[in-house]
């Protein structure tokens, strides 16, 4: 009898440790970030270098998008798993009738900002043309500056910096961490008087998170709660150890061949990493704020983004 | 060759270095501002020609450039007449932008694109574009959901401008592909305007920027240079360094670190300027010389380093330095050894002048026949060694001459002194007499007198002056002194002695010399003094207080023979104390020549009593020495105190 107890603890035991490689040998979590490879997505690249999706259990995959293929469009095609999105994103899909599950939020401050050229006040130019992507991320921007009355002539372009560097607009929309750098790397001095932040004017609202949908929560429920656990640890480890965090996101710009440096990197670095501690308690704090998504939700739904109020609990698993 | 040390001590000893180093340290100072001027109008010229030299690649590269970037803007002027007759038919665009690659080798793309559901027929999506890939030229409609043309620079630029433009280059990069400067693009765009005047599409013909690339990278006028091109946002697109081309922009270092001549350059090229700054790119001087490319906007530099430019310049500059350097080193051997073979016989006689004020005064002086200065000192050498061999003779013979008087100097001197009387106290069976006296001629003998004697109870006493100093007043003195003591004995009184003293010097004294006495004859048993005083200082008594005696002042000894001296008697000097002096005392001087004066005199006396007549004396000749301190002494001195005791 106690022989054969024996065994089955040993057994028992063999099962428990081989857990998480047959985790690993199942279906991989395809991520893709919502643009392509920049230190935005830090955390995510070092979780993935350092191990620690593999000390989840999980293994994980970072396909970036590319001109064909969006992050959307990869999620909708079920290609990818997870996907990074602004919270006003999510807000729209859920709207859309995607239910989209926030994991991970990464995000405790807005980045928008308006850049006009010449230093002139982007509060004082109604009906100027306003460079803005293509690609999203602007319903929060076309919401706010509708509701100042400006009256902005929008224009959507693929690279907004090289519309506004060739003066063919007369302000555009910027990421605080990435255009606005940029901007500046092409030697025009942006003077505070001609650069509007959002969050300094009442619309501090959170952006990046890590998103799946629903029905992908269901079922993978542990791969996708130990991902991101994994991927906060990233980001805490990058937000310590920003130099390594640096290298990583090089490899990552090396492998995909962007356009991009180590000084543009290490500045988005930075800011990302100030943007993700909470105004609050200046903390690094991973969650989603009540006021914050019902504040975007507001503006969403007077702007005519979304036609129902989304809640931060159609947000939670 | 005789080894040369530089010390400071060989160049203050050896004229002749010093001489050569001035010659050359003027010879330096001048070759140092001709060299400067001639190397900074070299550098200059260097410079300059650096300066046409890269503006003449700069201007010939933009020029190739703009030649290939001008065939694309006539090759889209050429077509754009075509779309605008075809403006309704969209199958004919694809027809022109297939053309138009074909017929232009140095196009490789070319897309005629629509907006939105402009051609109702073909949907939202029409952009007629071909490509040339192996030399292939393939066309198709490329819009579509995946790839909206409308959200893309070398559409939306033409559109938002209104005007042609060039883009900034681009890649439409696929997953994989690492070879981002051979797929590198740039795309001259121009607007379609419909007949209302509203925008309806963009013309875009497309280049590659390798072959662009190539033509500006193969700029090189100096090994080391390199050409670059940076696009209107200050991207690199053309740089030899991989990590910075499309990938940083001319102020990528400034966002972490200000370099305000990077600064500068980056907005000069950018503000499609032309020139040339010197800076340092990566801790190297450099010089960027640079020019606008009007066409697109770009603007194209040549980066040299310093070194390139003025590399040859400055090794020249080494040669002409080191050779200058060892000339003037030559230059200063050769002068050094010149001088010193010109100066050798001023040093023999230097050397020979030592000898000669060592003593040896007959020591040979060098031969010379030169006729130069050098010659003439020597001659004059030569004399002055003569004469002075003459005058050390003459002075040797002065010099026993002198010792010879001045030992017969001493030894009158000596004779005089032992003509007064010098043991004191003088009288010691008589305790009742306390005299004392002291005399101190000016030069080794002097004119001064002074004796006493006592003979048949009476002291006779004389003190006197003769007129002038040294050996006639002494042999004068000598006489006066003889004769008081040889008349004195006879027991005549003072003034008979007086009478006849004075008549027996008056007679033959040519010399007209005199002498001032005081002549004296003490009672000793009654105290009665008779006196004559002839022509010297009233004597000082001493009772109640120091006060000068009366007398009649009669007239100095020699002056005048026949002269009848009146003698005078002080009934009682018992307890008086009688001071005898000569001029010596009353007149001598300081440095700043104050005499001791008649009231000092009373003054010293007066001052305490005195214990006997030597201390007196001493007390008065101390006061004196003190008066005159260090200067001469301007007349004998002496002193004769006498008191009779009660």
């Amino acid at each position: 009898m106690l022989f054969k107890m024996r065994h089955c603890l040993i057994l028992l035991a063999l099962w428990a440790l081989s857990l998480p490689l047959f985790a690993q040998e199942g279906e991989p979590i395809v991520f893709t970030p919502q643009w392509t490879a920049q230190a935005q997505f830090a955390g995510y690249y070092v979780a993935k270098e350092k191990g620690f999706y593999t000390e989840e259990g999980v293994r994980v995959l970072i396909v970036h998008p590319n001109a064909t293929q969006s992050s959307m469009e990869r999620i909708r095609s079920n290609k990818s798993h997870a996907t990074t999105l602004q919270l006003a994103q999510a807000l729209q899909m859920i709207d859309e009738g995607i239910p989209m599950v926030n994991l991970l939020q990464t995000s405790m401050n807005n980045a928008l900002v308006i850049v006009s050229r010449r230093g002139k006040n982007p509060l004082k130019m109604p009906g100027a043309k306003v460079a803005i992507w293509q690609a999203g991320f602007t319903q929060l921007a076309e919401c706010i500056m509708n509701e100042t009355g400006l009256d902005y002539h929008w224009v959507k372009a693929a690279s907004s910096v090289n519309l506004f560097i060739a003066g063919a607009v007369d302000a555009s929309v910027a990421m605080s961490y990435n255009e606005y750098y940029r901007i500046l790397q092409a030697g025009i001095p942006l003077e505070e008087e001609g650069v509007y932040r959002f969050s300094e004017h009442g619309y501090n609202v959170q952006e990046d998170g890590l998103y799946v949908t629903r029905e992908y929560y269901r079922k993978h429920k542990d791969q996708v709660e130990a991902f991101a656990r994994a991927s906060r640890r990233g980001w805490e480890y990058a937000a310590e150890h920003p130099e390594e965090a640096l290298s990583i996101v090089m490899d990552y710009v090396r492998r995909n061949n962007i356009a991009t440096n180590p000084i543009l990197q290490r500045l988005m670095l930075d800011e990302i990493l100030r943007l993700q501690l909470d105004p609050d308690s200046g903390q690094r704090e991973f969650r989603l704020r009540e006021d914050m998504v019902r504040q975007a939700s507001e503006l969403m739904l007077r702007g005519g983004q979304i036609n129902h109020p989304v809640t931060i609990e159609d947000l939670h698993p | 060759m005789k080894k040369i040390h530089l010390s400071a001590l060989d160049l203050r000893r050896s004229l002749s270095r010093r001489l050569s180093l001035w010659i050359v340290l003027f010879a330096a100072a001048i070759f140092l501002a001709a060299l400067v001027y001639v190397f900074v109008i070299s550098r200059n010229a260097v410079r300059q020609e650096a300066i046409r030299g890269a503006s003449r690649e700069l201007d010939n590269t933009v020029l190739r450039v703009n030649g290939i970037l001008e065939d694309v803007q006539i090759a889209a002027d050429n077509l754009e007449w075509l779309i605008y007759k075809d403006l309704d038919n969209p199958d004919r665009m694809m027809e022109y932008s297939r053309n138009v690659v074909l017929n232009n080798p140095f196009l490789n793309g070319c897309s005629i694109s629509f907006e939105p559901n402009y051609f109702p027929s073909k949907g939202r999506y029409f952009s007629a574009y071909s490509n040339r890939m192996d030399g292939v030229v393939y066309t198709q409609q490329e819009g579509n959901d995946q790839y909206q043309y409308f959200y893309l620079d070398w559409y939306l630029l033409p559109k938002l401008l209104g005007q042609p433009c060039w883009t900034e280059p681009y890649t439409d990069q696929e997953e994989g592909d690492d070879t981002m400067d051979s797929r590198m693009t740039v795309s001259y765009c121009k607007p379609l305007i419909g007949n209302d005047g509203s925008f309806v599409g963009a013309l875009t013909l497309d280049i590659s920027l390798e072959w662009l690339s190539q033509t500006i990278s193969a700029v090189k006028p100096y090994p080391n240079s390199y050409s670059i091109l940076v696009g209107r946002g200050g991207t690199f697109l053309v740089h030899p360094d991989p990590d910075k081309l499309f990938y940083q922009t001319v102020f990528t270092q400034q966002l972490v670190q200000q370099d305000q001549e990077m600064w500068q350059l980056g907005q000069d090229m950018l503000s499609w300027k032309e020139g040339m700054h010197f800076i340092n790119l990566d801790g190297e001087p450099c010089f960027v010389f640079f020019e606008p490319m009007m066409t697109t906007g770009w603007s194209v530099a040549i980066v040299c380093s310093q070194e390139d430019i003025f590399g040859n310049f400055r090794r020249f500059q080494n040669v002409v330095i080191a050779l200058v350097l060892g000339g003037l080193l030559l230059m200063f051997l050769v002068f050094s050894r010149l001088i010193g073979k010109m100066l050798e016989p001023l040093r023999r006689l230097a050397t020979q002048t030592q000898v000669i004020a060592s003593g040896k005064f007959d020591s040979k002086l060098p031969e010379v026949t030169r006729m130069d200065e050098i010659g003439l000192l020597t001659h004059s050498f030569g004399d002055m060694q003569n004469s002075l061999v003459t005058y050390v003779e003459e002075l040797t013979a002065t010099t026993a001459k002198k010792e010879r008087i001045e030992g017969e100097l001493q030894i009158a001197r000596h004779i005089q002194m032992s003509m007064v009387p010098g043991t004191f106290p003088p009288f010691p069976s008589r305790t009742d007499i306390d005299l004392y006296a002291s005399m101190s001629p000016a030069k080794e003998v002097g004119g001064d007198l002074y004796d006493y004697f006592i003979q048949a109870g009476k002291l006779h006493f004389c003190i006197g002056d003769v007129s002038g100093k040294g050996i006639p007043a002494s042999l004068f003195m000598a006489v006066a002194c003889n004769l008081f003591r040889l008349l004195s004995k006879q027991g005549l009184p003072p003034a008979e002695i007086a009478r006849q003293i004075n008549d027996n010097m008056s007679e033959g004294n040519d010399q007209l010399m005199f002498v001032t006495m005081f002549i004296g004859c003490l009672d000793l048993a009654t105290g009665c003094l008779e006196f004559c005083n002839c022509g010297h200082n009233p004597p000082v008594l001493l009772d109640s207080a120091p006060h000068y005696m009366d007398c009649i002042p009669n007239t100095p000894i020699g002056v005048c023979a026949g002269w009848q001296y009146q003698g005078q008697v002080l009934e009682n000097l018992r307890g008086i104390t009688l001071l005898l002096y000569t001029d010596g005392l009353n007149e001598a001087e300081n440095p700043v020549h104050e005499e001791f004066g008649n009231d000092r005199v009373l003054q010293e006396l007066a001052a305490r009593p005195f214990p006997d007549a030597r201390t007196l004396v001493e007390s008065l000749l101390a006061a004196v020495a003190a008066h005159v301190q260090d200067a001469a002494p301007s007349d004998d001195l002496t002193l004769l105190c006498l008191t009779l005791k009660s």
